[in-house]
């Protein structure tokens, strides 16, 4: 008996030890880490997208992090990001905006409970970005995930779209006779919000119907998403990107391979966002919505607009100064590359007309998240485009969520890094053609860098 | 595996050599069907006389006798005396009688009996918890907060009551957890008969399986099964209960079962009715009102769009105890439920009005169970419903509202519509989704002797649904593909009982099979008429596991189990979903995982009153071929190729522990923890899964007084304390980041604190329980605020004589 209990007293004791065994984090308070600027230069904010689920969807989050430009052309430097950067707030990756000058970093939360909500951060450098202004959501306009850009007018004003779309059936008058029914158009509304971005308050909100012509409506076709406002030089009109989509007349079913329309963009007066029209490009085929990164820029007079899905290859569409689609001109990336399938993934000229994009083709390898992207050095003007070779491009290399290119002069700053692999910020001299390999990138296991602001 | 089944078999053909002459085997059962424990057996015959008691299961054993006849008398506490002869001519004889019970018990025993039960069930070998409702049945708790506390168990809800809820067993959750009633899956009832709308005082006792599921409940339930058992009693009982409380909840119940003497025909019915407002205080980042230009004040505001109402019922009949039958009922069962919608899967600054969900369903059941049919020891159960169920969604107003509960204004200051049409993006809907359901799950047993025992059990479940939108035109809702889900599962289980009942084991055996049909109405060209364009998907595979518990001293056992558990693809992943643009995968295969449990219970050890039971659990699971979508690429991003994939790996290991402490069966203290890492691996890297909470706690007291004001009175106070670790909704991030704090989901704790107290006549029990007693915020989900303090009153009334 006396055995017995001692055995079961230091049983007891082992379970209540483990039973007490209570996970403690270690979690020292670590020193703010930060980065200085001289007067000459500015501040280069580095965005980085962590893993998810899934190596390269960027959904575990957005990480910033500010060097000087001085600091992002010196090879020496070497940033963590990840390990020290600021996490924007947003569920999803977030889609920043920065001021002209890089000082300060402007964002409208993507989905998730704080989806619309727009902040604005001052950048000081390092993981310390400072938040100004109120708050102002634009959810209720455009949605939680809304689709938005900063205009090009002296960072005064950001803009966000919205598209709902129903399909519109002729029932002929006999709703329960299915082979009397006909299919006449699908209706697409949309919402058009600008945000003032100094003041944080709304400016002005219009909603409207958009229809295609009465042929294309009756073949299914409509506009199905749209994003990408861009101001023209005029500052009077905002072009807005779409996509085009089709339905099967026959069972209103969405189709997926069918005869692509013309580039089509939305036009609306500006400030006032009303007197909708769609104008169409007989020269490219593509969509013109873009996908995370500013897809159209105004150079000279003109808005300058890249297209995605072209049979053809890619595009830079112009619209002129009579807000008209300038089918005169046709820079088609295939031909300027010397490659099959180019996409245009993300691109942005300095103010000399010339530029860096970043693309895939059909000789992409498929590497770790997707095919596997290029920087090219364009020419407005002469319609050129040269693919970078000083950048190292490895089948890791990703850029479909590429963001953000740096513009201080006509120098263009990027990152370049695979998938879970380190990397560099690279500055490309357009002027020149020069590249200057930077500061260096410190990546993690399945996440990517996503540009410069 | 492999080598625990070698040893198994062996242990088994050695038990089989062992045997003498003349033992005679006994089993004592009550009329009702539960096994008598601790009765006193006294056997005479010749020169002799012997003395023994039963057993947990109600057995004895006499060895070694000569042959020849013999009296055998019997007393327990609860039952009239009895006597019987048997005659040992065999080497093993088997006795089995039936002892009727007395009028007078007093409810301790009934307690203690029940008891057993769940001690009978966690013995097996299993991970399991057995949760028993008669207690709280009479106070106001829901089922959801019952599971809760069970130690591996997470519930996350999304508001008050009626909220969606989210099951997680050892950090597996989602389709990974089956929940069924009697062996019937949950789901085929909907959400109106529900783990949020069932009352306690319907059910019986809960069953927890993790990880590893025994054969009669066999589904393809990858991370585990909760088996809601039913109250399965045969004595005419009344009672009816009534619950008022904060929020404006109202919660009443009635159940009543009647059997006449006689005819053994029993009737038996249930009814509820649920109802809350839910207006529950919010607050935080998200619970603003908009003012010009869109400026924001936060507010606290009372939830307006959130009042839920489920009304049910269950009526049977049938006969019971009579020759043919043990149970042999049918029936209907009908619910209805009513829940409107706040806001969608987070807390945004636009709430919600007037967007709801209705759901109702009608399915006839059918009960047969028989023991000893045809032949000693062949016992027969068959559970089965089928029927309709329906469910709406309801969101046609366009109109903005505020927090506030009023209109909301825009940046003009005018009253505006959302240009979607609707509360929640995506445009207005009348959305109706038409099921036909049907499950039946047959298991027959076949206990050769004490010791060895064959289960043999098949499951089918089917459902077509049909979906429609009465907003959208007869041409768009004809062309709604419509699919059917048939399945069928077959399971083999060996359970042997050896060495004076210190091991048990249990090995099974489980065959899948389900078929998939995606229908697809299309006009033919050439006739004009409307076709269907029917394609079917096959899935099969198998599973195997065992469960072994082995008590090496009365108070020390240990307890493992292992299965390859599988999760057939369900028809969205194997056709994919045309809104959401996902293709079909017919060639997907089915997520399978290794599950280990290694257990150990310490007691119960007595010293004097102080009583303590301690066990633990140690467990793996590990995941192969999960199914998942494959992210957004400029590839995919604009055509309609993605389909559902076998991605990666995954793995789920922790502990989980429990105290249960009692003083002269009055004072009582339970604790349990759990904790647990999830990973997973997809493309060769591996990430730590966001979003889940990995330490749970909870902690337990209860007081009772006799005799405090009258005589014959009893009053239970309760204290219960719940505490779950903070957790990230998104992945970890580096070790000096800025800004983690938006996405944690902050820590709850959270206390209640009860009484219950009982009238002289036993008929009724009053309770009173407040819920977090300090208001304190909580969340199971990021910005989305549960409950804060509430009160609760309620009556019960009961009649167990007739």
């Amino acid at each position: 008996m006396k055995n017995r209990f001692l055995n079961l007293k230091t049983l007891s004791l082992a379970c209540t030890a483990l039973l007490l065994t209570v996970s403690c984090s270690d979690d020292p308070d670590s020193p703010v880490i930060e980065e200085e600027k001289e007067d000459s230069s500015r501040w280069i904010t580095v965005a980085a997208a962590r893993m998810g689920d899934n190596p390269g969807d960027g959904n575990g989050g957005t990480l910033i992090y500010s060097i000087s430009s001085d600091d992002a052309k010196a090879p020496s430097v070497s940033i963590e990001p990840f390990d020290n950067g600021f996490i924007v707030p947003s569920n999803r990756t977030a889609r920043l905006q920065a001021s002209e000058d890089g000082s300060t970093i402007f964002n409208i939360s993507y989905a998730g409970d704080t989806g619309g909500n727009y902040s604005k951060y001052t950048v000081n450098g390092g993981q310390n970005f400072v938040q100004t202004g109120t708050g102002v959501s634009i959810a209720e306009y455009v949605g939680t995930a809304p689709r938005w850009i900063k205009l090009f007018d002296g960072d005064n004003t950001g803009a966000a779209v919205y598209v709902s779309t129903v399909n519109e059936v002729d029932d002929n008058g006999t709703p329960n006779d299915l082979l009397d029914d006909t299919y006449f158009r699908t209706d697409a509304t949309i919402g058009v919000v600008t945000l003032d971005l100094v003041n944080s308050t709304i400016n002005n909100f219009e909603e409207h119907n958009i229809a295609l012509s009465p042929e294309l409506e009756a073949q299914g076709y409509y506009i199905g998403r749209i994003d990408m406002p861009t101001l023209n030089a005029a500052g009077d009109k905002l072009y807005i990107g779409a996509s085009i989509r089709k339905v099967d007349p026959a069972t209103t079913e969405r189709e997926s391979d069918f005869e692509r329309l013309g580039s089509q963009t939305i036009v609306l007066d500006y400030p006032s966002l009303l007197n909708p029209t769609v104008i169409a490009s007989s020269v490219g085929y593509g969509d013109t919505n873009g996908y995370r990164s500013i897809n159209a820029f105004e150079y000279n007079g003109s808005v300058y607009q890249a297209n995605q899905n072209d049979p053809e290859g890619s595009r830079i569409l112009k619209i002129g100064a009579n807000n008209q689609y300038d089918d005169s001109y046709d820079f088609n990336l295939d031909e300027a590359l010397g490659v099959q399938d180019a996409y245009i993934l993300a691109w942005r000229p300095a103010a000399n007309g010339k530029g860096v994009l970043a693309y895939r083709h059909a000789g992409s390898v498929e590497g770790a998240a997707g095919a596997q992207g290029f920087f090219a050095l364009i020419d407005l003007n002469a319609q050129t485009a040269t693919k970078i070779d000083a950048i190292p491009y490895e089948p890791d290399f990703y850029l479909f969520q590429y963001q953000g290119f740096a513009v201080d002069g006509t120098e263009i700053f990027v990152t370049q890094a695979p998938v879970g692999k380190n990397g560099n910020i690279y500055a490309i001299e357009t002027e020149t053609g020069e590249v200057t390999k930077g500061a260096e990138l410190v990546n993690v296991e399945g996440s990517h860098y996503i540009g410069t602001f | 595996m492999k080598t625990y089944l070698t040893s198994i078999f062996l242990l088994l053909f050695s038990l089989f050599g062992y045997s003498q002459n003349g033992h005679l085997y006994g089993e004592i059962a009550f009329n009702n069907d539960e096994p008598v424990l601790g009765a006193q057996v006294v056997l005479r015959g010749g020169n002799i006389e012997r003395m023994t008691s039963s057993g947990i299961d109600g057995e004895f054993a006499f060895k070694n006798l000569p042959y020849g006849t013999y009296t055998i008398e019997t007393h327990s506490l609860e039952a009239k005396p009895h006597t019987i002869e048997a005659e040992i001519n065999a080497v093993e004889q088997t006795l089995k009688y039936v002892l009727e019970i007395t009028e007078f018990q007093d409810l301790d025993e009934v307690h203690l009996r029940t008891k057993t039960q769940k001690e009978k069930i966690e013995d097996e070998g299993f991970a399991v918890n057995v949760i028993e409702t008669k207690e709280v049945s009479q106070r106001n708790i829901q089922t959801t907060e019952l599971l809760n506390t069970t130690v591996g168990v997470k519930i996350r809800q999304n508001g008050g009551l009626g909220s969606q809820a989210q099951f997680s067993l050892n950090g597996l959750s989602g389709s990974a957890v089956r929940i069924f009633i009697d062996g019937i899956p949950i789901s085929i009832y909907g959400s109106s008969f529900s783990v949020n709308s069932i009352p306690t005082s319907m059910i019986k006792r809960i069953e927890v399986y993790k990880g590893v599921v025994p054969g009669y409940l066999a589904d393809d339930a990858l991370g585990g099964a909760i088996n809601i058992v039913m109250h399965k009693g045969t004595k005419s009982n009344f009672n009816a209960s009534v619950s008022f409380g904060s929020f404006n909840t109202i919660q009443a119940s009635v159940n009543g079962l009647y059997r006449f003497d006689d005819s053994g025909f029993t009737v038996k019915a249930s009814i509820f009715n649920n109802y809350s407002d839910n207006n529950y205080k919010v607050w935080g980042r998200s619970v603003v009102d908009k003012g010009l230009g869109g400026v924001q004040t936060p507010i606290v505001a009372r939830r307006f769009n959130d009042a839920y109402r489920s009304t049910g019922g269950m009526f049977q009949v049938g006969y019971t105890n009579v020759k043919w039958a043990d149970q042999f009922f049918i029936g209907v069962t009908g619910s209805d439920d009513f829940k409107e919608v706040q806001h969608g899967t987070f807390m945004t600054t636009t709430p919600y009005k007037d967007r709801f969900l209705e759901s109702d369903a009608l399915l006839a059941n059918l009960t047969y169970q028989k023991k000893d049919l045809f032949t000693k020891g062949l016992d027969v159960n068959i559970n089965g419903a089928f029927g309709k169920r329906n469910r709406n969604v309801n969101d046609t107003v366009a109109k903005a509202y505020s927090w506030t509960g009023e209109p909301a204004i825009d940046f003009k200051g005018d009253e505006y519509d959302y240009s979607w049409g609707s509360q929640q993006e995506g445009g207005p809907t009348l959305a109706t989704i038409k099921r036909n359901v049907a499950s039946i799950r047959t298991g027959v047993s076949y206990g050769i002797n004490r010791h060895h025992k064959f289960v043999f059990n098949h499951f089918y479940s089917g459902i077509d649904r049909e979906d429609s939108d009465a907003l959208k035109s007869l041409l768009e809702n004809t062309f709604v593909g419509t699919r059917d889900l048939d399945k069928n599962i077959l399971s083999l289980t060996y359970e042997l009982n050896a060495f004076n009942n210190k091991l048990k084991a249990n090995l099974f055996g489980k065959y899948y099979q389900q078929k998939t049909v995606n229908i697809d109405p299309f006009i033919n060209s050439s006739t004009g008429q409307l076709e269907d364009d029917v394609t079917s998907a096959n899935n099969k595979d198998e599973g195997y596991g065992f469960a072994i518990s082995y008590a090496l001293t009365p108070t020390i056992s240990i307890l493992t189990s292992a299965e390859k558990a599988v999760r057939l693809p369900d028809e969205i992943e194997v056709f994919g979903n045309d809104g959401d643009n996902v293709i079909a995968n017919p060639s997907i295969n089915p997520e399978s995982s290794e599950n280990f449990n290694l257990g150990f219970r310490f007691g119960a050890f007595r010293i004097k009153k102080h009583a303590f039971t301690i066990s633990t659990n140690l467990f793996t699971r590990n995941i192969k071929d999960r199914i998942g979508l494959p992210i957004e690429t400029s590839l995919n991003v604009n055509d309609e190729t993605i389909f559902y994939e076998n991605q990666g790996s995954g793995t789920s290991k922790g502990y989980e522990a429990s105290l249960d402490y009692s003083y002269n069966n009055n004072f009582k203290f339970n604790f349990n923890i759990s904790q647990f890492e999830l990973k997973i691996v997809n493309r060769g890297v591996e990430i730590d899964v966001p979003n889940t909470p990995f330490d749970t706690m909870n902690a337990g007291l209860s007081y009772g007084f006799s005799d405090l004001f009258q005589k014959n009175t009893r009053l239970n106070l309760y204290y219960n304390l719940y505490y779950t670790g903070e957790f990230s909704y998104i992945v970890p991030q580096g070790s000096n980041t800025v800004g983690d704090d938006f996405f944690k989901v902050p820590e709850q704790l959270a206390q209640d604190f009860g009484l219950s107290y009982s009238f002289p006549n036993e008929k009724v029990v009053m309770s009173f329980d407040i819920k977090n007693i300090f208001d304190k915020p909580v969340y199971d989900n990021l910005s989305i605020q549960k409950p804060g303090r509430a009160f609760y009153l309620k009556l019960n009334y009961f009649i167990n004589k007739f």
